[in-house]
């Protein structure tokens, strides 16, 4: 029964005709795809978070890092959103390089990237879990012990197993359950977006002055004008603050490695498209992640424009720049008068003087953490399941439970070790120095698609011919080979920076080994498969071997 | 020992089909299977106007030469769409006409099958390969008569194929989907179909079950969640089981030595429901990539390996 037809909208004439089939779905929401990719970009989690390293470099001028990491991330996008439109159910990095750089490499980056790292990931998500709810919340309640065991090793450690525990159920309860929890935390955390930014908007940096004397002395004990003794305990850690305005080229690019921490996220987005595509389908998986990218930009904006105009930018990087200093004990760091981390929203509820509301506050913005922290092994058991299916990891990798449904394999390789990395993150500070290894590692997943985007042309002419992007050339270049290679510079200096400079904390001995048992124990894997397999008569190097047509 | 190369739901892409043919020798198998769904979806016509060709394939419409139509049907083929040259009163008539549409889409379609049945003998005959095609709940019924004509390939449908020691049944039929397509029924209906081939086996630790829908909650069925108006859900990332219980019970019930599965595409996978090993490749048929499962059968020890490939 053919009882279908498409054509371009507003054409006089149908493209193809349709019969029933199974699968053929219409489109999906483009603003369903656009959330997704907005969450990922995540402004509060993880945006507030990253940026709180930034005063490393007071004279970067954060807006126009900001802004320059947009423009270099949109390449990044349009990258991703050719590969998406060449091979659309391929399942994401993984299967893009495999196939066009081959398994083994694409075993090696993809689990690395998708799965050992979020090891790293927990316990990160574990402390702006910390930072951003259970600390503010017991300080804004008056229960300073609570907040101060919170903040401690012991309190880090439990808050990385309930986030594990949190993030079990999410895998467990399947997607469709967590999306409509994703929606409402979508809007209800927006909503609480828009009231901090009012209240930045309406208030004066005066009013925010004594506003913040009057909550640290209320809620942590503070005696004085905490607000300038702040500033000064920043200075007494070495932190000297350079006017706003203040524009050097250097330093603004080497903001851009901490930006990384949540803006690099856009092509998170949609991965999974109907069968018999249209016009509109091409362009959806773009626009989803530019949007993604480019709302959270324009929001990160404003926020900076408010915190500068209200809370003062000495004062922000200050602040930033008290707690770190103090925390990593560099030397002259003195504690700041309120010893939590400086969190923007906590802030921003100060202006009103009622507990309540800050407490209120503080927790409708911490759904934008559990609108998206739950999807924070995801990728990784999708991974595990593919490379399982591959024969590379034991079938049970793959195991699920028959009446739940629970992936207790995938589960069990990326919580046991995650609990186990949590530890060391908890209990050893030269591990948390190197948060932003979790990044780099993801950024060196990434340069492996885009450098099977840049060849995908050449390499497999077969699939670019026949896909819906060989016609976007420039110069005679494909487009997506364009943008590839933009983006392969744009990752390739930021993980240069990442290796050369100390200020990420990323290129410290300690950082070099982790980073190397990682990537040796993703080789061995994968060689050790390879041997056993083969002993067992099967070759993994002909899973992506093309058979021939003719 | 007899090893197997198992791929389904081509869909009607010719690439597919042609690597289908050539997966024997290139895997070293004896025995193929394509497990249902091997027609396609889309009919995209090729109108002649004006001393030259129109199509559209994507975003925009396209002008070509009475020369270049070969090479424009070969990459519509290629996607598992079917390519039809007509003038453009005949596609406004079509377009019009839901019957006529039908009419010509079917056509369309079973002289595509019948193309492919000439291939498969071209291709493999006195090589020693037997291929088995078992159409699926995508294929219309007329398919079956379609491949029961040809004298080399070997329908499966509904019936008990020995292979080697070993014993294959086969069905396409699947339960009830939002899109009613050809071979549905209710689980009750599709257990006893399932049954009525199962009791026959003689030994079901040498059986392999070729069922065309994956059984529920396996891994092997999870579909995106997609809403009244067929309107993906929650940007396509939830994704719901949608198997059958009535092939869940068979399995269970008889534990075959291997079940085949395909109907669900973006569940690849391979799992274990009891002793039994049940197998769904996954399907890029729209890419040109074969997605295949390559199973090394044993009398002695039933399956000696397996592997899933995208060839």
């Amino acid at each position: 029964m053919a009882d279908t037809t498409m054509g371009a909208p507003g054409a006089a004439r149908p493209a193809l005709f349709l019969r029933n089939a199974t699968g053929l779905v219409k489109a999906w929401s483009t603003f369903d795809a656009f959330v997704y990719s907005f969450w990922s970009v995540n402004l509060v989690t993880l945006g507030l978070y990253g940026m709180s390293y930034v005063y490393n470099i007071p004279d970067g001028q954060l807006l126009a890092s900001v802004l320059i990491f947009g423009v270099l991330c949109t390449f990044l996008v349009v990258t991703y959103a050719g590969l998406v439109s060449v091979m659309p159910r391929t399942g994401g990095d993984y299967a893009w390089q495999s196939r066009v750089l081959g398994g083994g490499i694409g075993f090696v980056l993809a689990v690395t990237g998708w799965w050992f790292t979020l090891w790293l990931w927990a316990p990160i998500y574990a402390n702006i879990l910390v930072v951003q709810f259970f600390s503010p919340l017991a300080a804004t309640l008056g229960w300073s012990n609570v907040a101060t065991w919170a903040a401690s090793p012991n309190g880090l450690f439990v808050s990385a197993l309930i986030l594990l525990a949190f993030v079990g159920v999410v895998v467990s309860l399947g997607m469709e359950t967590y999306a409509r929890v994703q929606k409402i935390c979508f809007w209800i955390g927006l909503a609480g977006l828009a009231v901090v930014c009012i209240l930045l908007a309406v208030y004066s940096q005066s009013d925010f002055h004594q506003a913040f004397n009057r909550e640290a002395a209320s809620l942590f004990g503070a005696k004085g004008d905490a607000y300038q003794q702040t500033i000064d305990a920043a200075s007494k850690g070495g932190f000297s603050p350079q006017a706003f305005g203040t524009f050097a080229l250097v330093p603004t690019l080497l903001v851009l490695p901490y930006l990384a921490f949540y803006l690099l996220w856009p092509t998170w987005g949609a991965t999974l498209y109907g069968e018999v595509r249209g016009a509109k389908d091409i362009r959806k998986p773009f626009w989803s992640m530019f949007w993604g990218l480019w709302v959270t930009i324009a929001l990160v904006v404003l926020v900076i424009l408010l915190m500068l105009k209200t809370i003062g930018w000495d004062f922000y990087y200050a602040a930033n720049a008290a707690y770190w200093n103090n925390l990593y004990a560099v030397s002259g760091a003195v504690a700041p008068p309120v010893p939590i981390w400086p969190y923007p929203v906590m802030w921003a509820g100060f202006l009103v003087d009622n507990h309540l509301f800050q407490a209120v506050l503080i927790t409708v913005m911490a759904l934008w953490f559990f609108g998206w922290a739950g999807t924070l092994f995801l990728s990784s058991t999708r991974v595990i399941f593919a490379a399982a299916f591959d024969r590379v990891l034991p079938s049970w990798a793959a195991n699920i439970s028959a009446k739940r449904r629970v992936p207790y394999g995938s589960l069990a390789l990326m919580i046991v070790p995650a609990i186990v990395v949590s530890w060391l993150y908890a209990y050893k500070p030269s591990v948390q120095a190197f948060t932003y290894d979790a990044t780099a590692v993801i950024a060196l997943t990434f340069l492996g698609t885009v450098i099977s985007a840049i060849i995908l042309p050449w390499r497999r002419k077969d699939l670019y011919d026949a896909s819906p992007i060989v016609r976007y050339k420039v110069a005679g270049i494909p487009l997506i080979t364009i943008a590839g290679v933009v983006s392969a510079v744009f990752l390739l200096g930021m993980l240069y920076e990442w290796a050369h400079w100390s200020l990420y904390g990323s290129n410290s001995p300690d950082s070099a080994k982790y980073l190397l048992v990682t990537y040796i124990a993703a080789v061995v894997i994968y060689v050790a498969a390879r041997i056993v397999r083969s002993r067992q008569g099967i070759d993994l190097n002909r899973i992506h071997h093309e058979i021939p047509v003719e | 020992m007899p090893k197997v190369f198992f791929a389904t739901d081509l869909h009607g892409s010719e690439m597919c089909w042609r690597k289908f043919l050539n997966a024997g020798r290139f895997y070293d198998a004896e025995i193929l299977i394509c497990g249902g769904d091997m027609t396609g979806k889309a009919l995209i016509p090729i109108v002649q106007e004006n001393g030259h060709y129109t199509f559209q394939l994507g975003a925009e419409r396209q002008q070509i030469e009475a020369a270049q139509v070969p090479d424009v049907e070969a990459q519509i083929r290629r996607k598992g769409y079917y390519p039809l040259q007509m003038s453009l009163e005949r596609l406004h008539e079509l377009d019009a006409d839901p019957v006529k549409r039908a009419e010509c889409f079917q056509q369309v379609m079973l002289d595509g099958v019948d193309r492919w049945m000439g291939m498969a003998a071209e291709k493999l005959r006195g090589t020693g390969i037997r291929v088995f095609v078992c159409p699926g709940n995508d294929d219309e019924m007329e398919v079956d008569d379609v491949i029961r004509r040809s004298d080399f390939v070997e329908l499966g449908e509904g019936r008990l194929v020995e292979i080697g020691e070993f014993t294959m049944i086969s069905t396409g039929w699947s339960n009830h989907t939002p899109w009613n397509t050809h071979r549905e029924e209710t689980e009750e209906q599709l257990g006893e179909r399932i049954e009525a081939m199962a009791k026959q086996v003689p030994d079901v630790s040498k059986a392999i079950f070729n069922l065309h829908c994956p059984p529920f909650k396996s891994g092997l069925d999870e579909a995106p969640a997609i809403d009244a108006d067929l309107k993906l859900l929650h940007g396509g990332r939830a994704l719901r089981p949608v198997g059958s219980t009535a092939v869940r019970e068979a399995i269970e019930r008889h534990q075959p030595l291997i079940s085949l599965h395909g109907h669900i595409h973006e569940s690849k996978g391979a799992v274990k429901i009891g002793k039994t090993l049940s197998i769904n490749p996954g399907s890029s048929y729209e890419e040109g990539m074969l997605m295949g499962a390559i199973v090394q059968l044993d009398p002695k020890k039933g399956i000696k390996s397996y592997q899933l490939v995208n060839g």
